[in-house]
């Protein structure tokens, strides 16, 4: 039997498995994926982000997805036949490896946003049970073990820090880069270095950043980037199983006694331990657990409280761009425009917290950054004229060639809270299943209009950078939209037991020895990518499993 | 017999692109073409530019065509793009979109980009041609980059030693 059994290696599961392991305790980890080293990993475009070859094709796996409107009427989509995916990387170290390491930490008010923000009609807004303070700690643990660099800088919204500043410098930036921040200074914004989970130098046994201009959603060749493979489960001796997709956890009516998982091929294998720990992304957790109920739990595991998979929630916010051209630049701007595989890194937190004809408002953040290299993808946006007409011939020849020599797209995403709601939540159908003859998860979906009109106050502020940068073709789209990499809750935390699933330590309230580590567990979201959030809470649940191990010997 | 069943495999897969496809003219045969015909056809229309590069992106539709993670959704519609296609080029000029000269063909794609199929169908066999033309070299089409260099464009490292099939 096992010490503790892991499901999913991503950025819920890994802190924990090097944690576990590297205290001396028999850790194993079931992985869905495959492994990969990172002479494994290339920049191919067609293979990477066409193909998708780190995520399961949909006609073997897919979710029911429900779009709700505000009424309570839904739109079913098949995922299959849609082609709407919700799967971000199924390999060791998950999406972690995939993701572009924009790292921010949450803020002080965001574990408390209903006391400070009050609450807002529709939502279900609550305060976390533990605060900045109780995370503070395994933030900066993240950053030294992890890897974060950055530079840091005053502004009004800097959340406290233990440690001065970050451990790594900040990666080069390119030469338009200053052209922000002039513009900043003379709209009086206050811009930040972005923080990146991605080394610029050699460290902690890992190559520092080569720029290679791929960076986000493809794998990191040089192990700079902080994925939990690279940076954890490479420097830990916990067992990885690979090709193992845990389809039921069983269990008596104190503990999990046993998780069960199929091979590709249909084989069934089964792994015994004392303590389990689920981090399979937020989806799939909620899934597992609901396809799990038995006769101690007919409602899904650990789900006395009848909240499992509900409050789902996702990044809200938007896009916006505008384009650099070279009509405008001089020869010297254009050069420092092309330099390619070096970064934008900036960031603008000016607006986590606002004030709005009088109301205080919950803002969020805005990362800027040039438009994905990815050349096939900026190709096919460029194949319709200004009147919606297909172009071909000469004229593509012409416009492809003076926008991508000539031209260069500065993008911005807003992040800002999505609000919890009694649409938005996970459940599992009860006809289709997947490859696997397991029932596929529902995903039931409802974007609150308090979240668009957050981001659209957020997107015209930043739409202003652009305009003092002399942009052209300026535009942004804040949308409903849930960007299905940016998703968390389904199993929040809380003090009541009949209102939450998970304790203060994400243990689940109804079993002994049934924790969940990935973004599942939060309430709210803060006006973040998760990423460091997930890390630095599983660094804290390591802590805790730690102690109960011990007192267990 | 794992030779022979890759043969077959291969076979299968080939002939789904180089099938005959049957154009009706009302309720009558009135002609055969076959998808990569139509398709070679189409890339040289759509961007001449790539063959003034040295770059061949029909034989591409290959891997398209047997590629298990394009779906077969959309390897039919691709199929009976070729046949709309051909059967709009039957109604106006009485012959197959292959055998018709160069500003017919343009004709053509003109009227069929302003229906709904036709501008589906046209921006697909698009993003096959540019996946060919400016994918990874290793995919057969890209010769020596030439895509990336008309481009500037330097690609990312390190580059994929084998194509994703």
């Amino acid at each position: 039997m096992y010490d503790v059994c892991i499901i999913g290696s991503g950025a819920g599961g890994s802190p924990i498995a090097y944690e576990l392991a590297n205290a001396g305790f028999n850790v194993v980890v079931l992985e869905k994926g495959e492994n990969y080293t990172e002479s494994d990993f290339n920049k191919d475009e067609i293979g990477v982000t066409r193909r998708d070859m780190f995520t399961p094709p949909l006609n073997e796996q897919k979710h029911i997805i429900n779009e709700y409107k505000a009424d309570g009427t839904f739109t079913r989509y098949d995922g299959e036949k849609s082609g709407w995916n919700f799967w971000n990387g199924s390999l060791v170290g998950g999406s972690s490896n995939l993701m572009s390491g924009y790292f921010h930490r949450l803020k002080p008010n965001d574990f408390k946003l209903k006391s400070v923000y009050g609450e807002i009609k529709g939502a279900n807004v609550v305060d976390w049970p533990i605060s900045y303070e109780d995370l503070e700690p395994y933030y900066d643990k993240v950053e030294k073990v992890v890897g974060v660099s950055g530079k840091i800088v005053k502004h009004k919204q800097q959340e406290p820090r233990s440690s001065a500043g970050f451990p790594y410098p900040e990666l080069q930036t390119n030469g338009a880069t200053k052209w922000f921040d002039v513009a900043c200074k003379e709209l009086n914004y206050e811009f930040i270095p972005t923080p990146r989970a991605i080394l610029s130098q050699n460290a902690l046994g890992r190559n520092g950043c080569y720029y290679s201009n791929f960076c986000g959603s493809y794998g990191c060749a040089s192990g700079a980037k902080g994925s939990g493979r690279a940076a954890l489960l490479q420097k830990c001796n916990a067992k990885i199983i690979t090709d193992a997709f845990v389809y039921k956890l069983e269990s008596n009516d104190k503990k999990v006694t046993r998780a069960y998982y199929y091979t590709s091929h249909g084989i069934r294998h089964s792994v015994q331990a004392k303590i389990f720990v689920l981090s399979a992304q937020a989806i799939e957790s909620s899934r597992l657990l609901l396809n799990s109920k038995n006769k101690y739990f007919p409602n899904g595991l650990a789900n006395s409280s009848g909240e499992l998979g509900k409050n789902l929630i996702f990044s809200a916010g938007g896009t916006g761009s505008g384009r650099f051209v070279f009509e405008k630049l001089t020869q010297k701007q254009q050069e420092e425009l092309m330099q390619v595989g070096l970064f934008f890194n900036r960031s603008l937190q000016e607006w986590y917290d606002y004030k709005d004809k009088g109301k205080k408002y919950k803002g969020g953040t805005v990362d800027f950054l040039f438009e994905h290299q990815n050349l096939i993808s900026r190709v096919m946006r460029e194949v319709y004229n200004e009147n919606g007409n297909l172009l071909w011939g000469d004229a593509l020849k012409d416009k492809l060639h003076k926008r991508l020599t000539t031209s260069r797209m500065l993008t911005f995403e807003v992040f800002n809270d999505w609000l919890p709601t009694d649409k938005c939540f996970v459940g599992v159908d009860e006809k289709v299943k997947d490859k696997y003859g397991v029932h596929v998860g529902v995903i039931n979906l409802y974007g609150h209009p308090h979240d668009l009109e957050v981001g659209e106050y957020l997107a015209k502020k930043s739409v202003k950078v652009l305009e003092k940068l002399g942009c052209e073709e300026i535009s942004y789209d804040i949308s409903a939209a849930p960007p299905p990499n940016l998703v968390a809750g389904g199993c929040r935390f809380g003090i009541d037991a009949t209102k939450s699933v998970l304790d203060k330590n994400c243990k689940a309230h109804d079993l002994d020895n049934l924790y969940v580590s990935d973004a599942s567990f939060m309430p709210t979201g803060g006006s973040v990518p998760y990423t460091w959030t997930i890390y630095a809470n599983s660094f804290r649940i390591a802590d805790v499993i730690k102690i109960s191990l011990k007192e267990k010997l | 017999m794992i030779v022979n069943l890759r043969f077959r495999r291969t076979f299968l897969k080939a002939g789904f692109l180089s099938s005959a496809v049957f154009l009706m003219d009302g309720c009558s045969l009135f002609g055969i073409t076959t998808p990569i015909d139509t398709i070679s056809v189409m890339h040289k229309d759509l961007f001449p530019e790539a063959r003034h590069l040295g770059i061949t992106t029909n034989s591409y539709m290959y891997i398209v065509f047997s590629h298990p993670r394009i779906s077969e959704k959309d390897k039919i519609f691709l199929k009976n793009g070729v046949k709309w296609l051909n059967e709009e080029a039957l109604k106006m000029y009485k012959r197959t979109y292959t055998k018709l000269s160069s500003p017919q063909r343009q004709k053509v794609l003109e009227y069929v980009t302003q229906i709904e199929w036709g501008d589906s169908f046209v921006y697909d066999v698009m993003n096959y041609m540019f996946e060919a033309m400016l994918g990874d070299p290793v995919y057969g089409g890209n010769n020596h980059e030439a895509g990336w260099k008309w481009l500037n464009f330097q690609g990312g490292q390190p580059r994929p030693k084998k194509a994703f099939l």
